[in-house]
């Protein structure tokens, strides 16, 4: 392998690894306190992607502006979805919440295809996303280099936050045990809502790298990133933030292993060999590749 | 953990379930045979992937139907239509077809693609009615896989694929391509195949093909695999849909290749044209069905101002003429032989109509219903869409 084809493959990985750490790390933020696998959590960045689509169409703000307000609607949507339809669950089964957030998923997309259009729309970009730099004899588009340099930032952000703050311990208190956290005086409420807000800030970071990518926002986006945040999620650790950050990262390692070297009358089965791949890890490593603490599976 | 993955399961359980029920079937009303107006049913998706392609032929049946009944509808019978959302899925899709029959539909207009199509053609053979596609272009949309009363008004992917061969080999002089393949549906996949089976035909080199998963597409794999190649090809062909597609175009282009782009009627949605804007809507050919203008659609001016007055718009996507073709069809039909679904199939056999979507002359039921139609040629231009010229192919390859 030349060094350029390995740097190419290198800023590829990395660029995608980023990308799907954060999306899987915004799933795993929501499922280390509640327990809930939430199925809305792809609707939480289309909600981002549209907003930067009537911004970017219908005004001329800046775009540090537009993107603010673009995290702000993932964030409030995230808000809003616990308040609204999860936290009157809360005290109930885990399968009332599970069906909870496919109903929110199906109502957000509805809402969008019959609101605004069942039809993608154009998300305009930032020219400087797409600028060509170029590297080690290689171009990409600066907005590679972006998703890393912030996913790097956002990741050691979250984890002094995680470490160091108040929040942060009381947070992880209460994804270790929920009850004894309650216990100790751990306000649920406000950790659930903060871990509904970290997970849409996150959907929010993700939509704009998402959209600089496919230039388009449409009702049914959400799918994609949700199951590679599963995918994710699997393979890095369910229990785990650093596991899902990781799983992030190797899945986008696989992925582009498996593209770069699958002959191409095999290459439709790349998605196949992907979940061959998870299914593997569900059977021999059920806790993924880094092992969280101890799980209840219950929230009071 | 094994109640998470229990748990998960279910919840894919539900995911299909919402997709594809809530629609019961209602007990069947007394076919309304003495009813003063007569029941043109849709079966095609306002939700879901094929919405972008089914709603604007909903549009255009609206135009149709308003405008046969200003003029007094048909023998005296004012026209109705009633769409139910099929929401993309092919078991919706046969399921509110059956609901439409049991209302007394006396044909169904289908979702534009086979694979979601499909389904609600079967329900109307089943029932002894007319099924009919605006412009399901899969060969597999005819009589031969579906019955002898379904039709698809779209010329088939045999010709879409043809055309552009025979246009980037013999009026462009390109010689190597790069193939990309959505394998998402029948229509990515056999308007690939025919494609490079022409291309091939005439003497042209596929250097490579690649195929990809709609929703999946790793552009960065498809760059690297293009940048890989021995030379660089003439163009690139791709066969995939929207969203994807658009995703592909864009991405291409933003890595600096600058190759002609080449495809089929996917290509004809004005999001592409957004998405890709000025700077990348350059070097873009496609075939397709109609094209917004008077120079290339006598009629289409008309047509305009009838859609502007009932949606308050100019027509935005092009496929809402085959919608309203779709109903000057079966109006034809039914003006002549009543409502009884042999008749009408018969007739639509038989006759060869003038369309907005161009001449269009169906062969009989054995010989699958294979549409003879041409292809208008576009191009995009400055990000704006530009018309070339309608094409027959010289040589079409079999089904």
């Amino acid at each position: 392998m030349n060094a350029q084809i390995f740097f190419e493959f290198a800023i590829n990985v990395l660029s995608m690894g980023s990308l799907y750490a954060l999306i899987a790390l915004g799933l795993v933020f929501v499922f280390g306190i509640c327990k809930l696998i939430n199925f809305a959590y792809g609707e939480f960045i289309t909600v981002g992607a549209y907003v930067l689509y009537f911004l970017g169409v219908f005004t001329s703000l800046p775009w540090p502006l537009v993107f603010l307000i673009g995290i702000l609607s993932s964030v409030a949507v995230g808000y809003l979805s616990e308040l609204v339809a999860f936290r009157p669950f809360r005290g109930r089964s885990l399968d009332a919440l599970l069906v909870t957030s496919f109903a929110v998923s199906v109502i957000l997309q509805r809402l969008f295809q019959l609101g605004i259009s069942p039809r993608s729309k154009a998300v305009p970009v930032p020219a400087f996303f797409n600028m060509n730099i170029e590297l080690f004899g290689l171009t990409t588009p600066l907005r590679n280099l972006l998703i890393i340099a912030i996913t790097v930032v956002l990741l050691l952000i979250l984890t002094v936050i995680m470490k160091y703050t108040v929040l942060g311990v009381a947070m992880r208190g209460a994804s270790e045990n929920f009850v004894t956290a309650r216990l100790m005086g751990v306000p649920a409420n406000l950790v659930i809502s903060v871990a509904f807000i970290i997970s849409g800030f996150l959907a929010g970071v993700v939509a704009i790298f998402w959209t600089a990518r496919t230039g388009s926002a449409e009702p049914l986006m959400g799918m994609s990133p949700l199951l590679i945040g599963f995918i994710a999620v699997v393979i890095g650790g369910m229990h785990s933030l650093p596991g899902a950050v990781v799983g992030g990262y190797v899945y986008a390692l696989i992925a582009n292993i498996l593209s770069l070297t699958l002959p191409t009358s095999l290459l439709s089965f790349r998605d196949a060999v992907m979940f061959a791949i998870v299914i593997a890890f569900l059977v021999l490593k059920p806790e993924g590749l880094l092992r969280g603490n101890y799980q209840e599976e219950r929230v009071g | 953990m094994k109640k998470i993955i229990s748990l998960l399961m279910v919840a894919f359980l539900i995911a299909t379930m919402t997709t594809v029920s809530g629609c019961r079937r209602e007990e069947p009303k007394p076919a309304a045979t003495e009813a003063d107006t007569i029941l043109i049913g849709g079966a095609m998706s306002v939700t879901g992937i094929q919405a972008p392609l089914d709603s604007p032929a909903i549009e255009g049946i609206k135009v149709a139907i308003a405008e046969i009944n200003a003029n007094g509808g048909i023998n005296g019978k004012m026209l109705e239509f009633r769409n139910m959302d099929s929401k993309s899925n092919s078991a919706t899709a046969s399921e509110v077809a059956k609901q439409l029959v049991d209302q007394g539909a006396v044909a169904i207009i289908t979702s534009s693609d086979y694979d979601f199509g499909g389904p609600a053609a079967r329900a109307a053979q089943a029932a002894g009615i007319v099924g009919i596609s605006p412009s399901a272009s899969s060969p597999l949309f005819g009589s031969t896989m579906l019955g002898d009363k379904q039709f698809t008004l779209s010329m088939w992917n045999t010709t879409m694929g043809a055309v552009m061969a025979e246009k980037a080999y013999i009026k462009d002089g390109l010689r190597t391509a790069y193939v990309i393949t959505d394998d998402f549906i029948d229509y990515t996949k056999s308007l690939s195949r025919y494609f490079v089976q022409c291309f091939e035909r005439l003497g042209g080199t596929v250097l490579r093909e690649d195929i990809f998963s709609q929703g999946k597409v790793d552009t960065a794999a498809l760059i690297a695999h293009y940048k890989a190649l021995p030379q660089k090809p003439d163009f690139i062909y791709i066969s995939s849909y929207m969203p994807d597609l658009g995703t592909i175009i864009k991405e291409f282009r933003t890595a600096g290749i600058d190759s002609p782009i080449y495809g089929g009627d996917a290509y004809d949605d004005p999001a592409l044209f957004e998405l890709l804007g000025p700077e990348f809507g350059n070097d873009i050919y496609w075939d397709s069905h109609s094209f917004n203008s008077e120079e290339a659609v006598p009629g289409f001016t008309k047509y305009n101002a009838a859609y502007k007055e009932l949606f308050g718009k100019d027509v935005d996507a092009p496929w809402s003429m085959a919608g309203y073709d779709v109903v000057m069809v079966l109006a034809e039909a039914m003006r002549a032989v009543g409502t009884d679904g042999d008749k009408i199939a018969k007739y639509m056999e038989d006759h060869t109509f003038d369309l907005l979507t161009g001449k269009l002359d169906w062969s009989d039921a054995a010989s699958g219903h294979e549409p003879n139609k041409a292809a208008a040629v576009i191009k995009l231009e400055k990000g704006k869409p530009v018309f070339i010229e309608w094409a027959i192919p010289e040589y079409l390859p079999r089904p």
